[in-house]
């Protein structure tokens, strides 16, 4: 294979497929990456275009210090400097990744109520402990309330969050206490998940908010409505809904299309369509319509997020990540790619055209020109699955041959929600964190990160997430993983129990190897980079490691990140008090001030702060010597080793 | 609940039944496998599971660092 492809990544699979692409002349996005450089003004969030007078580009001089009269003027037309001009590009990343996930959290509320109003066929509720939980935590009367009156409190509830217009979100409660309070003192919790975004919007505006900090401010306030607000609801009723994720074998990479089957690939965010396409497609006559057109079967799998979510809670496997998507249709197997909202490449549709796969937009407010569109009803969602997975099957007899199916497909557990871990460790007895804290204290694991987000076309796919996720559990960091990340290590052979002994450090191999559990843990999709912030909740309040998450030996990482959504996770990580290292690219390095607050005063105010290292080895040992400094701070530095006192030593205490 | 056993060869007996594994596989395979929460069937054990399990947030009675005498 020539070395060019090796170059773009480090997965076999995706390696023949970008071959395979080449030969047949499809562009994907690993040659527009080429050919297509990114602009290091935009990139360094040096360009303003909110108004028409613009687009003004303040970048910072090139090879000299400039002088504070060069400083004074380097404005945009309207006077805003390059400060006030990096602060609202990136609080509106923020409010662009706090609304796409909050909007999903709106999507469940919205079908969560249908169904519990008996509105919305085919669906159940799956959980009820889940239910019970969320009524507990949002203060809903139990009592001998039937499931669906519980639920149809919730629901409303859970709306009204998204609009809000006073006080604090009921979500913040789950934090810690005092994690509660210092939002308050700072003015920072949010009031409602909309205004929140909505205040972004007006204050990047032309002429508003011209100062970074406060700027910056509302970004972290933003955030928090995202993280313990939006995407917390999404992860609390699509549990409820759909079952809380328990561990589940599942397969990942590209290896697991098959040939002779139907393969629908279900690709994007939302698991409301997906839930009910698993169905449809397990239908007997689903099955009979697919052997009349010669197949012998059909093959589902997940891409991207809603990969995460399908696999948790059915064990569907995952076709690939965020890069993987186009390569999938040049196997030349997909008959169809069924697809939501969010990370969906325009190209697909394009590559599509070439192949016979047919593209199916399901979502109202996500269309591509060119594809087939057949929206979800949620009040007859499988009447839409089935003609999902008809399509499919029609589709089937129009495959063009020259079919490649690489044969990597990787084995991986995943389905670790906090309420599993919590379960795993203590027992249905007394369901507990303590024998995490206390390998923490005694050192066996170091600490804990989160290693979550995206693949980014402009560094080699999944290396950094793979480099970096390794480093840490060599150093018995134990790493807890959601998005493309869990993906990347899925196919890196990471999510399953022998991972531990291969390449996890003595101590956290051998707590992996007592509880049964990897050394990195699947927690799922990016909304449910809530479950993480509960699980660092859980941490702390079972003791032992300080009084809020800013105490605790753990930081957290997205190497390849890209998304808006990723800013956002990012920023209500550091909301949260976490040291949070994101690699490729930042998009403040045009000012100066704006990147020394985010990296440095941050930490003063929230007890988080950002970072940025692109080398995913420098940016795990930041993360390692973090974590060294809450030990430190924690006074467990020294693993202090239990002294089994003889008889002996026993007779000379007493003597 | 039925143990399962296995056939070994000992000494001077011959063929005998020993106990085997008497944990859970550990392979969760199969969507319904891993589903550890079908074990509680009534709400009154949800409830007292959420109590006890999930006793951080629904509970007095557990003693982390929230709890402490004097409190964070
Ligand atoms: S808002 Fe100001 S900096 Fe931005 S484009 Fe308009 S004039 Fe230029
Ligand atoms: S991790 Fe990033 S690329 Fe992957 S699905 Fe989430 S937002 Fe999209």
């Amino acid at each position: 294979m020539p070395e060019e492809k090796q170059d773009k990544s480090i997965d076999q699979a995706t390696q023949e497929l970008i071959e395979k692409a080449e030969k047949e002349g499809i562009n994907t996005a690993f040659d527009r990456a080429d050919s297509l450089k990114p602009c290091p003004i935009g990139a360094a969030g040096s360009c303003c275009k909110h108004c028409g007078m613009g687009p003004c580009r303040v970048p910072l001089p090139k090879g000299k210090e400039e002088t504070p009269e060069e400083k004074q003027k380097r404005r945009g037309v309207c006077g805003a400097t390059a400060e006030t001009i990096a602060a609202r590009n990136f609080i509106r990343m923020v409010a662009g990744g706090a609304s796409a996930h909050s909007d999903h959290g709106r999507g469940v509320a919205e079908l969560f109520l249908a169904v519990a109003r008996g509105k919305a066929p085919g669906y159940e509720i799956k959980d009820e402990q889940k239910l019970l939980q969320v009524a507990l935590d949002w203060g809903i009367e139990i009592g001998d309330r039937s499931n669906n009156e519980i639920a149809v409190d919730i629901g409303e509830k859970a709306l009204a969050e998204f609009g809000k217009q006073e006080g604090e979100l009921i979500t913040l409660r789950k934090a810690p206490l005092k994690r509660q309070e210092l939002w308050k003192q700072q003015g920072v919790a949010p009031r409602g998940i909309d205004r929140e975004i909505v205040e972004i919007m007006h204050r990047t505006h032309i002429g508003v908010d011209q100062d970074y900090v406060n700027l910056l401010k509302q970004g972290v306030r933003a955030s928090i409505a995202d993280g313990w607000g939006g995407s917390m609801i999404a992860t609390e009723l699509q549990d409820i809904l759909f079952g809380t994720p328990a561990p589940i074998l599942g397969k990942a990479n590209l290896g697991v299309l098959k040939e002779k089957e139907v393969n629908i690939i279900i690709h994007g965010h939302e698991p409301l369509l997906s839930e009910m396409i698993v169905a449809a497609a397990s239908e007997p006559e689903m099955l009979e319509l697919a052997k009349s057109k010669g197949a012998e079967g059909i093959n589902l799998s997940g891409m991207c997020c809603t990969a995460n979510e399908i696999l948790m809670r059915h064990g569907v496997p995952i076709a690939g990540n965020f890069l993987q998507q186009e390569l999938a249709i040049v196997t030349g197997a997909v008959d169809a790619m069924v697809v939501d909202v969010q990370c969906i490449m325009q190209s697909i549709q394009t590559v599509a055209e070439c192949y016979h796969t047919k593209i199916i937009t399901t979502a109202a407010k996500a269309k591509i020109p060119g594809a087939t569109h057949i929206e979800f009803d949620e009040h007859d969602a499988i009447k839409s699955a089935r003609e999902i997975v008809k399509t499919a099957i029609e589709n089937f007899p129009n495959r063009k041959g020259n079919i490649l199916i690489p044969s990597q497909q990787c084995d991986q557990i995943a389905g670790f929600s906090h309420e599993t871990i919590n379960y795993l460790l203590g027992g249905m007895f007394r369901a507990s964190y303590r024998p995490l804290n206390d390998n923490i204290i005694n050192g066996r694991i170091r600490g804990v990160a989160g290693v979550v987000g995206c693949n980014n076309a402009r560094v080699k796919h999944n290396e950094a997430h793979i480099t970096m996720v390794k480093e840490l559990i060599k150093n018995d960091v134990l790493v807890i993983t959601t998005g493309c990340n869990a993906i990347a290590c899925a196919e890196a052979g990471l999510l399953v129990p022998e991972a531990a002994a291969k390449y996890a450090g003595a101590g956290l191999a051998e707590v992996c190897e007592t509880v049964g559990i990897p050394p990195v843990l699947h927690m799922g999709s990016c909304v449910d980079n809530s479950r993480i912030l509960i699980a660092a909740t859980a941490m702390v309040k079972d003791g032992g490691l300080g009084d809020d998450i800013s105490d605790l030996p753990v930081a957290g990482a997205a190497p390849e990140w890209m998304s808006e959504k990723a800013i956002s996770i990012g920023q209500y990580f550091v909301a949260s008090g976490v040291y949070t290292v994101f690699g490729v690219t930042w998009p403040t390095e045009g000012s100066k001030e704006v990147t020394e607050f985010l990296f440095k005063d941050m930490e003063k105010l929230y007890g988080g702060k950002w970072d940025f290292q692109p080398d995913p080895v420098r940016a795990a040992q930041l993360m390692i010597a973090h974590i060294d400094s809450k030990r430190k701070a924690l006074g467990i530095d020294q693993a202090r080793e239990r002294v089994l006192y003889d008889m002996e030593m026993r007779r000379e205490l007493e003597g | 609940m039925a143990y399962k056993t296995v056939k070994k060869e000992a000494p001077g007996r011959g063929e005998v039944d020993i106990l085997a594994e008497t944990y859970e596989a550990g392979e969760p395979i199969g969507e319904e496998v891993g589903r550890w929460r079908h074990k509680l069937q009534s709400r009154d054990d949800k409830l007292k599971y959420l109590m006890s399990g999930e006793r951080y947030w629904y509970s007095d009675d557990w003693f982390g660092s929230e709890k402490r005498k004097n409190p964070a």
